[in-house]
């Protein structure tokens, strides 16, 4: 290729997305936003290859011109039913069809500009959103099932749509929240979920990515833990073409607590990157998270960690641990905690390690009968299986015991199509 | 059943078994005696098959065939079981899902009947019994968390289960007290049987009070050095290993005076 056609990705991309939001067709009840958004796009330049946020994640993907075009499949007919209550998102829109919610959850269909998402990527979310999905949970409620939010993206060409939804608990509510993603084709899902807590709320929440292997996810998840609140969440994440989750975390109230738990599987050639970021604002709250990671084969898998303290925030107690499995010397796996601490009084601790099978567990297994292969999908699946016991619904569960097992079990035939 | 010929072993590069023999067959218990660092942990696990522990020298027949020649999963298939010294935990991996794999592998290469899943949650929660295990450890990760005894208990529970041919016991007393060596000794004694080898690898004399061997053998400095019946271990327990172990003739006196 001659150094003159040679592809400035970043700006190409940044001028389809400003095209993009600019050509989009009207919304009135988001207008405002997708201002506010737009100017913020201008302003903001794609990440390239020597963007520290972006070292592992290359967005050479996108080079299939999936910012050229919305997506338009349908979606599945068969989707996992994990709650009576629920919503369907089809290429980021709401299917209103099969929509049932819980009494004391008010549905709504706008968005708000939200406060520390700066990345070209949310910013073009906001830019160019055909519909918005909000659901505000009366104070005082406690929902009385959980509620399913399916994000289905579906496409036979590579495209892309945006999904943005809301989540507001009021005082004193209660919620589990079940956000599953299933992207079928070459579709790159641009996701934006915003999660706000008021004064003793308590919100168990489940970020599951199941999407197809040629898929790619581009997703920010917001927490704003504006009252005295408390929410666990739970993310089961398998890599695929192009997978970005960034986590932002805002405790903004003395006696929050955040937990997170997740699990990360890159096989094959996929790819996960995780950007985690957790501000302590404020004295005396609590963040605790414990992910659990495995590549195999040529599978890549990221995860930064940054827990930020700031100058006010006494008394905060923060952990993160980050165990990291390599099934093989072909797959790899980046970790590392970022801890930037401004105050003297805080407990801050972290640990992230990557390691292989061990041999004693395995002599174990196989002198018992099992044989080599057998034992070794015994036990990594038994390394992310630690944290799967501990989901506090069953049928989340059992939904996700299955499909972790098939995970781990290697999805046949993508290696050899990949090669 | 095991026929064991000048056999030589290393762990890791250090030779350790130094032409040991040793004959077990059908119906028969054999105890295996002998001071610390005598060689007795690495028989049982170069039996086994464990990484790093390597035949260099001599031959380990099981049903004879070669055990050099065989995966550790191909021992067990063939009725070979080590009750460890050390069991290792595997959290994440529950006790009775590492029972099912087991027993789905080894009664299928023995030819035995398939136990379903009911059938086999009851077998299981007998053999716990047996053993004096709450049947809750088999929700259990693998040893996860578990005391010394409930360890070893959980080792003889799957003895149990494997019903091998033959069993190998490495210093499973160790670490017990009175009342869990009763419940473990009647255990493997449940296992007795005409068809059936036992070798008890220990140090101690007091396992053999409850599970009475056939035949006594000291190890030391990788060979089996003495030979003899359940009485030899009742001689070791009051003299202790040095008269056996301190030289050919056991004249190791005379030696220190002149040394």
């Amino acid at each position: 290729m001659s150094g003159d056609t040679a592809l400035n990705l970043p700006e190409d991309l940044k001028t389809r997305a400003l095209n993009n939001a600019r050509q989009a067709t009207p919304v009135e009840a988001l207008a405002p936003l997708r201002q506010d958004a737009l100017a913020a796009l201008e302003g903001t330049a794609f990440p390239g290859r020597k963007t520290e946020a972006w070292k592992y994640t290359s967005l050479y993907a996108l080079t299939d011109g999936h910012l050229a075009a919305r997506a338009e499949g349908a979606a599945p007919a068969d989707l996992p039913t994990l709650s009576d209550y629920r919503l369907v998102i089809v290429n980021g829109r709401l299917d209103e069809e099969r929509t049932a919610l819980p009494e004391g959850v008010t549905l709504g269909r706008a968005a708000r500009r939200l406060e520390g998402l700066t990345t070209p990527f949310a910013f073009y979310n906001g830019a160019a959103l055909d519909d918005a999905v909000t659901l505000d949970v009366a104070a005082n409620t406690d929902v009385a099932a959980p509620i399913q939010v399916l994000h289905v993206a579906a496409g036979d060409a590579p495209s892309h749509c945006n999904v943005r939804l809301e989540v507001n608990l009021g005082t004193g509510s209660r919620l589990t929240l079940i956000e599953q993603y299933l992207a079928r084709g070459p579709v790159l899902t641009n996701a934006v979920t915003a999660i706000q807590a008021a004064d003793n709320a308590h919100l168990t929440h489940y970020r599951l990515q199941a999407d197809a292997g040629d898929s790619l996810h581009i997703g920010t998840l917001l927490f704003q833990q504006t009252g005295v609140s408390r929410i666990d969440s739970y993310q089961l994440m398998a890599g695929n073409r192009l997978r970005r989750n960034d986590v932002r975390a805002f405790l903004d109230k003395s006696g929050a607590e955040l937990n997170m738990h997740g699990v990360f599987v890159a096989r094959d050639r996929s790819h996960i990157d995780n950007q985690l970021c957790v501000e302590h604002r404020v004295p005396d709250c609590t963040s605790n998270q414990v992910y659990r990671g495995l590549a195999g084969e040529k599978g890549r898998a990221v995860l930064n960690g940054r827990i930020h303290i700031h100058p006010g925030a006494k008394g905060t107690l923060a952990e993160l641990s980050n165990k990291n499995l390599l099934l093989n010397a072909g797959a790899e796996i980046d970790t590392k905690p970022e801890l930037e601490i401004y105050n003297d009084d805080v407990k801050c601790a972290h640990g992230a390690t990557v390691g292989q099978l061990d041999a004693l567990q395995q002599f174990y297994l196989q002198s018992r009968g099992i044989d080599a292969a057998e034992a070794k999908r015994m036990l990594s699946l038994g390394f992310v299986n630690e944290l799967i016991m501990g989901l506090p619904d069953q049928a989340v569960a059992d939904w996700a015991q299955p499909w972790l097992a098939a995970e781990l079990g290697g999805r046949p035939g993508a290696d050899e199509e990949a090669a | 059943m095991l026929e064991i010929r000048d056999l030589h072993a290393s762990v890791a590069g250090q030779p350790i078994l130094k032409g040991l023999n040793l004959t077990v067959k059908p119906g028969e218990v054999h105890a295996i005696m002998g001071p610390n660092g005598s060689g007795k942990s690495t028989l049982a696990n170069v039996l086994a098959g464990r990484d790093n522990y390597e035949i260099t020298g001599g031959e380990a027949l099981f049903d004879g065939k070669s055990l050099g020649d065989l995966e550790p999963e191909e021992r067990a298939q063939l009725g070979l079981f080590l009750a460890f010294q050390y069991p290792v935990e595997i959290p994440g991996v529950s006790n009775m899902e590492f029972l099912k794999a087991a027993l789905e592998s080894v009664r299928a290469a023995q030819g035995k009947e398939e136990w379903d899943s009911v059938t086999l949650l009851r077998k299981a929660r007998e053999a716990c019994k047996q053993v004096d295990l709450d049947a809750q450890f088999l929700k259990r990760g693998v040893n996860e968390g578990f005391s010394g005894g409930e360890k070893k208990r959980n080792e003889i529970m799957q003895m149990l289960l494997m019903e091998p041919k033959l069993a190998l016991l490495d210093e499973t007393d160790s670490g017990l007290d009175i009342d869990a060596l009763q419940t473990v000794a009647k255990g493997v004694n449940s296992l007795r049987g005409p068809e059936r080898g036992i070798v008890l690898v220990t140090h101690y004399q007091r396992l053999l009070d409850y599970i009475v061997p056939d035949f006594v053998h000291v190890l030391s400095g990788g060979k089996i050095i003495k030979s003899g019946g359940k009485e030899l271990a009742l001689e070791l327990e009051q003299h202790g290993y040095g008269w056996l172990t301190s030289g050919d003739n056991g004249d190791n006196g005379k030696k220190d005076q002149t040394a």
